[in-house]
């Protein structure tokens, strides 16, 4: 019996583990993703943001070796990604989804460009020695459940909240009260990016070591299901975000296993978190009640 | 007047291409340079011209199926995922019966692709009417979806196990599509192209001219009056997305049926996505299409050639290119209602002097 407990436990502790170090860029692009789009700025470009502020990061810790340096650059990258997305899409009126498509592009092409340039590389960034990365995970896990806790309470409690709110349920309203909904919007996609941002680190500067082509493989888009999942709202996202995170967990961990000697190929367990994500989006119709201005001009 | 849009779109687009052009000077290359190598890369032999096509040639269908679902006010990201189903499939077929002859033979592949990709888009379709998943979302995540299960059938079950690349056994012969080598030189440009363009009639004209295609503009355009008038918005929207999945799910004819004559993993290197700036900057006409198309595969084949001509730039010059682009095009209005009011003004005021 305490063989069966013991290989349950073995089991389940690395994965427990596991599904904490991977919602962690789940959790800061979802609520970065919230801020933005409670704004009423749909938000595509979460995927680009990651890959911006994770390669950023990266690039300054490969060049001067200091985590924290590292840190504030990705950081500063992400807030002003989220600056050229945010007044890209509310200044030309056009549709969100089209400058956030436009945005990813832009940063899918700009950075092995810059690679190249800089690094003589096209793939990413030289690989990062210890002591210029962070090797805590579970301190970027805890600033994560940290913003989301601070978002629960700023979208209740504040000004700050209320006028984001506003932005993306009824701008018009703000607009009465002599505040630019326009204003709100933009600096609402600045801390998206800044927010986004963690994230990108974390991915570039702690689960891994530099920055690897196209690192973010769709966790950007995750993020924003997640937070569609969790009804545009701080503690369901966060919670969406590591259901998610467990399908991916699961997935790390089913690969190269068999069972019975039949060995499930590994395209199949690859899919599993997009699946997973589909089947429960899919499950959630009632829930989804959007900001009401979302995409729309101001 | 009349030609104002089509005026600041080209304007939009070549500013665009200063903005990238100005991003290489930034990195210490010579713009001029950087063009001079875009253009002859491009255009500058009959080969280099043939490439350009072929890489045009995937373009041109993503880039309809993507304007098919825009018409009617929906946005398909997934014609890069319904494009590798298609693929896929098209090789499929070729592999499982190698004997049908050439006249049977690429009407079953092309039927197989659009069928393949149409159900992709239909799924697209059914999450988003019967389960309120938003198109974007829906069609994004199937993509990485429809990698697996091209991964799947590459790597599992169609291997071949003499190659060391990723990829599948041969197609049977008779579904190998012509080379035109009369305009492409030694390049892979083959009779899809021609497909492609044919193609593009066929969507230009149903979109005009037959109910059909008005129907597809009604719930787009005035979903309100299309209601009214008797349209259901339902199965009008996911037979969008289903005919809009059907015209990506041919995207992988050139390079299946034409070049390779098998399917590889990674075969559609973005054409889905570059799909989407295309349908943008064709403005959804079905000519626009091709002429975006045409301009986007003579970028991609032009910024090849970056990559050894040049020492701090790449080919990824290309989707920077294209990103610009779209931006510029996207924010077309800024520039466009201004000139517009002016010329309205100037035009009432013509008619006041001529009625005094």
């Amino acid at each position: 019996m305490s063989g069966f407990v013991d290989g349950v436990l073995e089991f389940t502790i690395p994965f427990l583990s596991s599904v904490l170090r991977v919602s962690v860029p789940l959790l800061f692009a979802a609520y970065g993703g919230l801020i933005s789009e409670r704004a009423g700025l749909a938000n595509v470009a979460l995927e680009g943001l990651l890959l911006l502020s994770a390669f950023v990061g990266a690039a300054t810790a490969a060049l001067t070796h200091d985590p924290f340096l590292a840190l504030g650059a990705g950081v500063f990258a992400g807030a002003f990604g989220g600056l050229v997305f945010g007044l890209s899409a509310i200044k030309s009126r056009a549709d969100h989804i089209v400058i956030g498509i436009a945005f990813n592009m832009l940063v899918a092409g700009i950075i092995p460009t810059i690679c190249r340039a800089w690094f003589g590389v096209t793939g990413g960034t030289p690989q990062l020695e210890r002591e210029s990365r962070f090797t805590s995970d579970a301190t970027f896990f805890y600033i994560a459940i940290l913003v989301g806790a601070i978002l629960f309470w700023a979208l209740r409690a504040t000004r700050w909240g209320l006028r984001l709110k506003a932005a993306g349920d009824q701008p018009d309203a703000l607009l009465v009260q002599g505040v630019s909904p326009s204003f709100v919007r933009i600096q609402a996609a600045v801390l998206c990016g800044a927010v986004v941002g963690l994230g990108g680190i974390d991915l570039s500067l702690c689960q891994g070591s530099g920055y690897i082509r196209d690192m973010a493989g769709g966790r950007g888009f995750i993020a924003l299901a997640a937070l569609i999942f969790g009804g545009w709202r701080p503690v369901q996202a966060g919670l969406a975000c590591l259901l998610f995170a467990s399908a991916d967990a699961a997935q790390m961990l089913l690969q190269g296993k068999s069972f019975f000697d039949f060995e499930i190929p590994n395209s199949i367990v690859q899919i599993i978190p997009y699946v997973v994500t589909l089947v429960l989006l899919a499950t959630r119709r009632s829930v989804m009640n959007a900001p009401r201005a979302i995409n729309q001009p101001v | 007047m009349r030609h104002l849009s089509s005026i600041v779109t080209i304007s939009a687009t070549l500013f665009g291409l200063l903005l990238a052009l100005l991003f290489t000077g930034a990195l210490g290359e010579n713009p001029f340079n950087v063009a001079q190598i875009l253009v002859m890369g491009a255009v500058g032999s009959p080969t280099s011209l043939g490439y350009s096509l072929f890489y045009a040639t995937p373009l041109i269908f993503t880039g309809l199926s993507v304007s098919w679902a825009l018409k009617a006010g929906l946005f398909n990201i997934g014609a890069e995922g319904q494009m590798t189903v298609g693929g896929v499939v098209m090789a499929v077929v070729g592999i499982l019966f190698p004997d049908v002859t050439p006249w049977l033979a690429w009407p079953l592949a092309f039927a197989a692709g659009f069928a393949s990709g149409a159900f992709w888009g239909w799924l697209v379709g059914w999450l988003k009417i019967q389960r309120g998943v938003h198109e974007v979302l829906g069609s994004i995540l199937l993509n990485f979806v429809s990698y697996g299960i091209a991964g799947l059938v590459i790597l599992n079950i169609f291997r071949n196990t003499q190659s060391a690349n990723p990829e599948t056994t041969e197609i049977g012969l008779g579904y190998r599509l012509t080379i035109l080598d009369w305009i492409g030189g030694t390049s892979p440009l083959n009779i899809a192209f021609v497909f492609a363009l044919i193609l593009a009639a066929i969507c230009d004209l149903i979109i005009r001219h037959t109910k059909m295609g008005l129907r597809l503009r009604w719930i787009g355009g005035a979903p309100d009056f299309a209601r009214r008038s008797g349209v259901s918005i339902t199965k009008e929207s996911i037979r969008a997305l289903m005919i809009s999945g059907g015209l990506a799910g041919l995207a992988g004819a050139s390079f299946v049926l034409g070049y390779m004559h098998k399917v590889r993993e990674g075969f559609s290197s973005g054409a889905g996505f570059v799909g989407i700036a295309v349908a943008l900057l064709g403005r959804t006409n079905a000519w626009g299409v091709v002429g975006a198309a045409l301009l986007f595969g003579g970028l991609q084949k032009g910024s090849l050639d970056l990559d050894i001509d040049t020492e701090k730039i790449s080919r990824d010059l290309a989707m920077v290119i294209q990103a610009l682009v779209v931006f510029s095009v996207a924010a077309r209005p800024v520039i466009e209602r201004p000139i517009r009011e002016w010329l309205e003004r100037r035009e009432t005021k013509k008619n006041d002097e001529v009625s005094v």
